[in-house]
């Protein structure tokens, strides 16, 4: 077969124009460092956003005076509900003792106070895509219908913002990876267009000698996979400088930089992913060949 | 091997070859003649599918060369060694390199590439010039490395454009000789050339064109 061949002509070609395919590279490489740094941002705001979730939860009011078993009725009905991933029951005496904990600065406000005005809760805590504005709408209601709960407390407004927040996230991710990944291949696409001129008369030659489209594509595709790949080590390599440099250095300033996650599959599939956007802009440089 | 039925030939509204006949046996070797611009390139190029036919029908061995599929080209240029008038030599490459292309193409492996390239070159007269560069060549050695490129794969066909256009008269009658040597080997050959000298004595078909198609027939 003739992969050593497309090997050998890929290798000299790269050397022959060596200063173009540096400058090619290193273009995808800041292409894909920022694609790379976006992606790390993105990320780790996702990871914080992953934990927002937790924090949100429903709080179910019950009625006064339910017994023991009532109350447990209740747990068990709520645990039913799809989407509750767990159930905290609190006493009107533990509700009191929180809020007296809470204000103990201001403790004369509880002066006088014979009776617990407080009604005895669960907090509810929910599943991260159950957080949508229609789902715990309707979650609410039915709760609300079950026998001893009094009141439903959801602040629809808090899982609207998660909820809003998460879909923007996801939306931004996607049109800065779809843009600076065309960027990527069109920076490919060009150098490769540019060597495929400079060999338009060797082209044409083989080609008359019978060469395949394969023969002619293969040196061309090996090309632009070296490119993407090299553009790939570089960014990831500049990525980890800046990620050591601002979780080592930075995070003296602001601690809150120490919490920042660099994922380590990325080291392997980043160059991976230059390849392949690299085997993709050449392709399509290259195009259709006509005999 | 090769025939052709009422082909033309038109650039525009310019016509190159008009209602075209002939044909070649196997193992034969053709000398086809006309004064310049007569259109003998463009009846090359029209076997080996470097141009579309206009009009007719062309057969080359198995191939239907005028309703080809375009993946069944290279298949078909496989079967044809071509020297071209203008070398077409690759920059860059040594003349073993030059010559090897035609087999690594075929996919054959380096060990028989290695074999094959220095009987040709040897065949040629070249084996001497295997590492050096075309471009350094005087143009009697660059014609003897694009037959080699063209014999290399002992293809059904050859076609020589031109072989002798810049040559002196004896390195072109060495040419000519190196050609019919081929041809014993049972190649059928086809010779393009305005230079009759080339032909003469040969006891070879001679086709001739005029007017833009094949207007008689001698033996050299």
């Amino acid at each position: 077969m003739y992969i050593g061949y497309a090997l050998k002509t890929a290798l000299k070609g790269m050397y022959q124009e060596k200063w173009i395919n540096l400058l090619s590279a290193f273009t995808v490489a800041s292409s894909l460092f920022i694609v790379l740094l976006i992606g790390l941002i993105l990320f780790n705001i996702e990871l914080f956003a992953g934990t927002i979730h937790e924090r949100y939860g429903l709080v179910v009011f019950l009625k006064d005076n339910l017994s023991e078993l009532e109350t447990q009725s209740v747990i068990t009905e709520i645990h039913k509900k799809e989407g509750v991933i767990s159930a905290r029951y609190i006493s009107k005496e533990d509700a009191l003792k929180e809020i007296k904990d809470k204000l103990k600065d201001v403790s004369y406000v509880f002066e006088g106070l014979d009776t617990n005005p407080l009604s005895a809760s669960i907090e509810l805590r929910l599943k991260k895509d159950f957080i949508t504005p229609e789902k715990v709408k309707t979650l609410s209601k039915n709760i609300k219908e079950i026998s001893g709960v009094d009141e439903v407390f959801s602040a629809e407004k808090i899982a609207e913002t998660i909820d809003y927040f998460n879909r923007s996230l996801s939306n931004m991710s996607l049109i800065v990876l779809i843009a600076l990944i065309s960027g990527v291949i069109f920076v490919i696409y060009s150098t490769v267009k540019i060597l495929f001129y400079r060999r338009k008369e060797e082209i044409e030659t083989v080609k008359l000698l019978g060469a395949t489209r394969a023969f002619i594509r293969l040196p061309f595709l090996i090309e632009g996979a070296t490119i993407g790949f090299i553009g790939g080590l570089i960014s990831t390599a500049a990525t980890l400088v800046i990620y050591f440099a601002i979780t080592y250095r930075l995070s003296n300033v602001f601690p809150i930089l120490q919490n920042l996650v660099f994922p380590n599959e990325v080291i392997v599939v980043f160059p991976i992913v230059g390849l392949i956007l690299g085997v993709l802009g050449a392709f399509v440089a290259v195009g259709k060949l006509r005999f | 091997m090769i025939s052709f039925s009422n082909v033309s030939k038109f650039y525009d509204y310019h016509t190159v070859l008009r209602s075209v006949n002939f044909t070649v046996e196997k193992g034969e070797m053709v000398f086809i003649t006309g004064p310049s611009g007569a259109g003998k390139s463009t009846l090359l190029k029209l076997i080996y599918r470097a141009e579309d036919a206009d009009e007719g029908e062309i057969i080359v061995g198995k191939f239907n060369v005028t309703s080809i599929k375009s993946s069944d080209v290279p298949n078909l240029r496989r079967q044809i060694g071509v020297v071209f008038q203008d070398f077409r030599l690759l920059k860059g490459l040594s003349v073993y390199e030059n010559v090897a292309i035609a087999l690594r193409i075929r996919g054959l492996p380096e060990k028989e590439i290695k074999s094959r390239v220095f009987d040709v070159l040897k065949r040629v007269n070249i084996r001497h010039l295997a590492d050096s560069n075309p471009k350094a060549l005087s143009g009697g050695e660059q014609q003897r490395v694009v037959i080699a490129r063209a014999v290399v794969a002992e293809p059904q066909v050859i076609l020589a454009d031109e072989p002798t256009g810049n040559l002196d008269p004896n390195t072109a009658i060495d040419i000519i000789n190196l050609l019919k040597d081929i041809n014993i080997t049972g190649s059928t050959i086809i010779v393009a050339t305005h230079n009759k000298e080339l032909f003469r004595g040969t006891g070879k078909r001679v086709l001739r064109i005029d007017s833009n198609t094949i207007a008689g027939e001698e033996i050299g």
